[in-house]
This record gives structure tokens, C-alpha cells and sequence, in this order.
């Protein structure tokens, strides 16, 4: 009984199998589909990156566009992303994949993307603008198109500062620090702000907006130049932001996330991106202002570390027509608007507009400033822990000589830098 | 000879009766089977040996030998490049730096757990019924904890601003310890981490002597009080010699497994601060997979062996030696 049973849900299965692949190669036939049918392309996009909406949308769009083939979105994690894209690119399991902007020029040194120079002006590149795209690119190719970009501003907590007697947003450092003082002797706040002493994008950023450079070119080769008066004088600055607050000098951003911190309410700011915002029912969004960074004089707010992620093609992609096309619909006006529409900043200036949260009012004008790590293939090995930026600042702030230390740390980010590929 | 054999065959069971020829061949097929019956039982720990140690280990030594960054693994190139990653890491002051840090760790660790254990394991021999099973329970506890459950809360212990730790020593009247930063410092990470091992280790050397402990007969004990000897002295003349072979394989066992400790180091503070936390598994680590220079990662991993297994040698010889005194 039964072994026929199992013998007849076989039978049964095969004919609906058969039945199945009949009725499908007829209607490939008759929408002229056929060519896509089966044909998976596999997405990685960072978590945190692109809203729900967008993916959905992206997905539909896709699917439309290209019967038959389907889309697969995957999340990763931020964490140990660097040995995860290259397993990825090395079995073939990613076709499009979004990469980090201080990534993207040492995956596109491996040769493992696919290179998109003839595809640039049909994926809108004539509108990006040069710094933005500057890290999608090398040795005069395109790797990547660039997607979205953030920096950070200061975020601070309003009804603290108006306990604090602060009427209106400082713009210079001077008008900050004086800021920062006020709140220091107000009742209520347990630190003016949240500034952990690993936090190295906004000292890369303060370096960056007085023309310094964490690494200097000669020829081919890149030296740390933590030593030089530049990187010193940006130090003075972290250092003085940094003692207002009473974050652990060893830690960075993200132990604990500042934004927890942040969101007990009795802290008067921290300098980070949109999404660190408390959610709203620890703080309400109206209490929540920002402000960029501000700058020695009233002018030109502070240089800012410019983050954001570039979308590549795998080189080995089994699909690239594909892979391409789903490259262009995540493109298009209408997603980076919504990318825009977040708080991000899109990659035309056209579509600055759309980016009208209180966060990107700030961030915007500060990204002007903005300045992307340097462009070498091995600078994803100075980032990878131990990060000797972080490690020196952590190191400096705890006592330990500048120049000694600037030294040190220096001859640790030429050998990162040199490194064999 | 033949005189020895007769009442054997007359006794075997299934033997044929009066036949030279059938007598000798249930001797010979049973023997061939239970000759290489050892070896039939022995095959599947091999196979599985060679299968999850042996080949990794070939490989290991293979990309030690390479040049293999994400490059070579995203298009699969082969660059062999001979004895230079062996010869850059042999001049590198940091491998070296990170060896001595290894052995100093060890070493620390190494004494902490014998002492410690030991100690443990004859309390263990004294107690009543009811308080060694107490303790058993709680050391059975300590052994049975995950190595990273273990270090987180350790970690939480220890934290700075919230470590129940801290609020004790500063309920104690240090009240500078109150906020003290146990990771700013190479020593203060190496305190948790060590002392995390040491908690964990302990249970495993405890057990052991007690178990020992156990087979030494009463009548040594009563023997050598009644000749004078005090506690000391029992311990130095009757327990030690007898659980000498304990002492040896545990501290060789122990100075295997804190030597290649790596969880902890990883889940305490990672290495830091400042990397002053490295140890050579570790170093291996964030060379080969964090940095992705595999090849760089493997040659640290093979002198790593290369240690131990120097280390083990010296260990062999001592057995060896005992055995040959047996």
C-alpha cells in the first residue's frame, strides 16, 4: 500500500514536472523570453544600506523588465565584509555587489570586477560628480558606479542646549568649543559630547579640511604621514572635542553604539550620520537638530570623512547582460531619489533636492568638503583591525608623545600600504 | 612445543576431531581476523584525523610556501614564491615580539593552572562527601562554560564604567579603581584574559589529581607520618613521585592549549590595545584572514607548529626515557 503510494506521488510529480516544463518553453516561446528563464542574479547589498521600498521596487522592476529571471537581494554584514566579497568573487556566488568606497579600489585591483568603462554613459555616469566617483575608479577605468554617499555632522540634543542658554548653532570651532563649555556646567548633562577617542573619521575629516593628507604619494609609493604638522594640528582639534567628553579614549563609535549612548538624553551631542539618530520615542525628532562641523572661521564648515558605497559587477558573473541591466534600474533617478530621500547623498547633484531631512540639510554642504580615503589598492589594509589610525589616536589621547607615537604608527601604515598584492 | 599444543586442540570447542588439517585451520582464519582487528578499529580515528588534521596541515604548509592575498583567490592563481615569507617573518621584529609575548603568556598561564589545580585537586581529597561534591559541581560548571560566553562575561565584568568589578573594589575603598579601564593597558587585558584561562583550565588539572590522588594507597600516607613528615613533605615525597606522569602529560596538555589560546584573546579586547595583546595564533589570524595575506598567515600558523612541536619532542623524549625505564 505503501510503496504504491510513494510510487504514485512519483509518477504523479514527473508529470507534472514534464507537464510543467512544457507549458513554460511554450509560453518562453511566445514572449520570446526564453533566454532568461532560470537565470538568478544575486545581489549583496550592506545591511542598513537601502530601505525595504527600494529593494522591493528594484525587484519588481527587475522581474518585469527581464521575464523569468529573478532577483535574490542578500543583506551581509559590515563585519569581516573583506574576506567574505573575495570568497564571493572567487566561487562566483555574487553577481552585483555593493562595496564599500574605501574598498573599492583594492577589489578592483584583484581583478575581480568587472570593468565598466564602455557601460559608464549608459549608467548615467556623465552626471557624477568628480569626487564621488574618484574611488570607483583606477588606472583611468571604471570599476564601480557610485551610489550613495554620507558624512557626519553633529547631532545634537535641543532642549539641552537651550537649558544650556545657547540660542543658536556655533559657526566656527571657537563659537563650539564656548558651546560645549556652557553645557559642561548645565545641570542635567553628564558630557557636553560623545566622542570616543577611536572615532578616526572625524579626525580624518578635520585632517582632510586643512589640506593634510593621512598618506602621502611619492612615485608609487604610499608612506603614513601621521608626522607631518598638518596631521598634528587636526590632532589638536580631536583632542580638544574629544575632552569634553567622557567616551572611553580606547573605543570607537560602535562599542557601544554612540547612538545608545546618545539616546539616554543627557548627553549634548555626537558627531555621526543620519540613521545614528536616537529613534523617537527615546528622543522626539523635534528635539533633534544638526549642524556640520564647524570650521576655524565662519565660511567653510570642517572637512568630513565622505563614506558611502560604490555597486560593482563580479567579473566572473555568469550573467553580465543582466547583471548590467539590474545596475541601471538601481540607478535610475527614481531609486537614488529614494536613496536621497533618506538622507543620503545621491550620486547627481540633480537630485540633492530630494534630500530634505534635517540630516542632510547639514550634511550636504559639508560634503563639499568632503574627502574619500586615499586611492590605493592596499588602503583597505590600514582599515582592516587593528586600524593603527585608531590605535594612535587611542595611544596619543592616553598620554602616550605625539611625534614618537606619529612615528611609530607611520612606519606601521607604509609597510599596511606596501604590502604585496 | 607439540606437548603444549595437544590439550589446546583437544579443548577447542569447534576443532575437528582427529584431523591434523582441520585442527590448524580455525587457528589460522580467527588469527589473521583478530591480528588486524586493532587495525580495523583504529581506521576510522585515522581516517578522521587525516581527513580533519592531516590534509588542513598539508595545505596549511602548501600556502605557506605561496604568495596568496585576495588577488590569487579571486582568480585563482597559484604564485609560488619559495622560503620568502618564512625569511620576511624570521627577520620581522614583530613575529619576534609576538613569540616572546607567546611564551611569557604560556609560561604565566602554565604555572597559574598547575599551582591552581592542584592545589584544587587535593582540597578536592580532603573534603567531606557533601562540600566536594559541591565544588565538583561548581568546577564542572567552570569547565563545561563556551569559551565565548565565558569571555563575554568576563568582558561585562570588567567593564569600565558598569563592571560589577570595579563597583566592588570601589566599595572596597579603592576609589580610583572606580572607573579604571582594565583594556587601556596591556597588563590590565592580560589580567582578564589570564585569568579567564586559568578559571577555565583549572577544573580540567583538579580532576585529574583528584583522581590520582585517589590511587595513591592510605598506608603511604600513614607510612610517612609516622616517620615525621608533614604536609609539605608528603606532597614532595609521596604524591608527587606517584602522580609524576600526571604532572607531565597535564602541564604539556596545558602548555598545548594556552599556547594556541585564541578565543579568548579574540573576544576579551581582540588583541588590543594597540595589538599589545597578540599572541601568535592571533597574529596568524589578523595576518591571513583580517589582513587576507593567507600565505602570511599560513607561514606564522607553521612556525607556530614548528614551536610545538619542539616543545612536544622534549615531552616524547621523557616518556620514551620512562617507558625504557619500565
Amino acid at each position: 500500500m505503501k510503496r504504491q503510494l510513494i510510487a504514485a506521488v512519483g509518477v504523479a510529480a514527473m508529470v507534472v514536472g514534464v507537464a510543467a516544463c512544457g507549458s513554460s518553453a511554450k509560453k518562453d516561446d511566445s514572449t520570446g523570453a526564453a533566454k532568461y528563464n532560470g537565470k538568478t542574479v544575486t545581489a549583496w547589498l550592506m545591511s542598513g544600506s537601502a530601505p525595504q521600498a527600494w529593494q522591493d521596487g528594484v525587484k519588481a522592476d527587475f522581474e518585469a523588465q527581464y521575464p523569468g529571471a529573478k532577483l535574490n537581494i542578500q543583506i551581509q554584514k559590515w563585519d569581516g565584509i573583506g574576506a567574505k566579497v573575495t570568497t564571493g568573487l572567487s566561487d562566483n556566488s555574487v553577481d552585483v555587489l555593493e562595496v564599500g568606497n574605501t574598498q573599492t579600489t583594492g577589489y578592483a585591483a584583484t581583478g575581480g570586477l568587472l570593468d565598466l568603462t564602455a557601460d559608464k554613459a549608459d549608467l548615467g555616469g556623465a552626471d557624477w560628480p568628480a569626487n564621488l566617483n574618484a574611488s570607483s575608479v583606477l588606472d583611468g577605468k571604471q570599476y564601480a558606479a557610485p551610489w550613495y554617499f554620507t558624512n557626519r555632522v553633529v547631532i545634537y540634543n535641543k532642549a539641552l542646549w537651550t537649558k544650556a542658554g545657547i540660542t543658536a548653532t556655533p559657526k566656527t570651532l571657537d563659537e563650539f568649543y564656548g558651546d560645549l563649555d556652557k553645557l559642561k556646567t548645565t545641570a542635567g548633562v553628564s558630557q557636553p559630547i560623545y566622542l570616543p577617542g577611536q572615532e578616526w573619521y572625524t579626525y580624518f575629516g578635520l585632517l582632510a579640511g586643512t589640506g593634510g593628507q593621512i598618506a602621502k604619494q611619492t612615485g608609487t609609493t604610499w608612506a603614513g604621514n601621521l608626522e607631518s604638522p598638518e596631521a598634528k594640528a587636526a590632532f589638536q582639534t580631536f583632542q580638544k572635542l574629544q575632552s569634553y567628553s567622557t567616551a572611553p579614549k580606547d573605543k570607537d563609535e560602535a562599542t557601544p553604539e554612540q547612538t545608545t549612548v546618545f539616546a539616554k538624553g543627557d548627553v549634548g551631542a555626537m558627531i555621526g550620520l543620519g540613521w545614528e539618530a536616537p529613534d523617537p520615542k527615546d528622543i522626539p525628532a523635534s528635539d533633534i537638530g544638526y549642524f556640520a562641523i564647524p570650521g576655524a572661521t565662519a565660511d567653510k564648515p570642517s572637512g568630513v570623512f565622505l563614506g558611502g558605497s560604490n555597486l560593482a559587477i563580479a567579473q566572473d558573473t555568469k550573467n553580465p547582460d543582466l547583471a548590467k541591466g539590474l545596475l541601471k534600474i538601481m540607478l535610475t533617478d527614481k531609486y537614488e531619489g529614494q536613496m536621497a530621500a533618506t538622507g543620503l547623498i545621491p550620486n547627481k547633484t540633480s537630485l540633492d533636492s530630494l534630500a530634505t531631512t534635517p540630516f542632510a540639510q547639514a550634511a550636504i554642504p559639508a560634503s563639499a568638503n568632503g574627502a574619500t580615503t586615499p586611492n590605493t589598492p592596499n588602503w583597505s589594509n590600514v582599515e582592516n583591525t587593528p586600524n593603527p589610525i585608531k590605535d594612535f589616536l587611542a595611544a596619543v589621547l592616553q598620554g602616550a608623545d605625539y611625534d614618537a607615537t606619529a612615528k611609530k604608527y607611520d612606519a606601521t601604515m607604509t609597510q599596511l600600504l606596501g604590502q604585496k598584492q | 612445543m607439540a606437548v603444549q599444543s595437544e590439550p589446546v586442540r583437544v579443548q577447542s570447542p569447534g576443532g575437528v576431531k582427529g584431523s591434523p588439517l582441520g585442527s590448524g585451520r580455525p587457528v589460522v582464519g580467527p588469527s589473521l581476523l583478530s591480528r588486524s582487528t586493532p587495525y580495523l578499529l583504529l581506521l576510522p580515528a585515522i581516517v578522521a584525523t587525516l581527513a580533519l588534521l592531516g590534509w588542513p596541515l598539508v595545505k596549511t604548509f602548501e600556502l605557506s610556501f605561496q604568495n596568496l592575498n585576495k588577488r590569487q583567490l579571486i582568480l585563482h592563481l597559484t604564485e609560488w614564491n619559495g622560503f620568502s615569507n618564512y625569511k620576511d617573518q624570521l627577520t620581522s621584529s614583530e613575529f619576534w615580539h609576538t613569540t616572546g609575548r607567546t611564551i611569557a603568556f604560556t609560561t604565566v598561564n602554565v604555572v597559574l593552572i598547575m599551582v591552581g589545580g592542584t592545589l584544587v585537586g587535593l582540597l578536592l581529597n580532603r573534603l567531606g562527601k557533601k562540600m566536594r561534591i559541591l565544588l565538583q559541581a561548581a568546577l564542572m560548571l567552570a569547565w563545561a562554560m563556551p569559551i565565548v560566553a565565558a569571555a563575554t562575561v568576563f568582558s561585562w565584568l570588567f567593564d569600565s564604567r558598569f563592571g560589577v568589578v570595579n563597583w566592588f573594589l570601589d566599595q572596597l575603598g579603592w576609589h580610583s579603581m572606580a572607573n579604571y579601564n582594565w583594556y587601556s593597558s596591556q597588563y590590565g587585558t592580560f589580567f582578564v584574559i589570564i585569568l579567564l584561562i586559568v578559571w577555565q583550565s583549572i577544573p580540567f588539572v583538579a580532576f585529574n589529581m583528584y583522581a590520582g590522588l585517589t590511587t595513591i594507597p592510605a598506608e603511604l600516607y600513614e607510612a610517612a607520618r609516622m616517620d615525621g613528615a608533614g604536609s609539605w613533605r608528603i606532597f614532595r615525597w609521596v604524591v608527587f613521585p606517584s602522580l609524576k606522569p600526571f604532572f607531565l602529560s597535564t602541564t604539556f596538555l596545558e602548555i598545548i592549549w594556552v599556547f594556541k589560546s585564541f578565543a579568548q584573546i579574540l573576544a576579551v579586547n581582540a588583541g588590543g590595545p594597540q595589538g599589545l595583546t597578540q599572541t601568535l595564533p592571533f597574529y596568524a589570524y589578523i595576518q591571513g584572514t583580517g589582513n587576507q595575506h593567507y600565505g602570511i598567515g599560513a607561514t606564522i600558523a607553521v612556525l607556530t607548529i614548528l614551536m610545538l612541536v619542539v616543545l612536544m619532542a622534549y615531552y616524547f623524549r621523557i616518556i620514551l626515557k620512562q617507558e625504557d625505564e619500565l
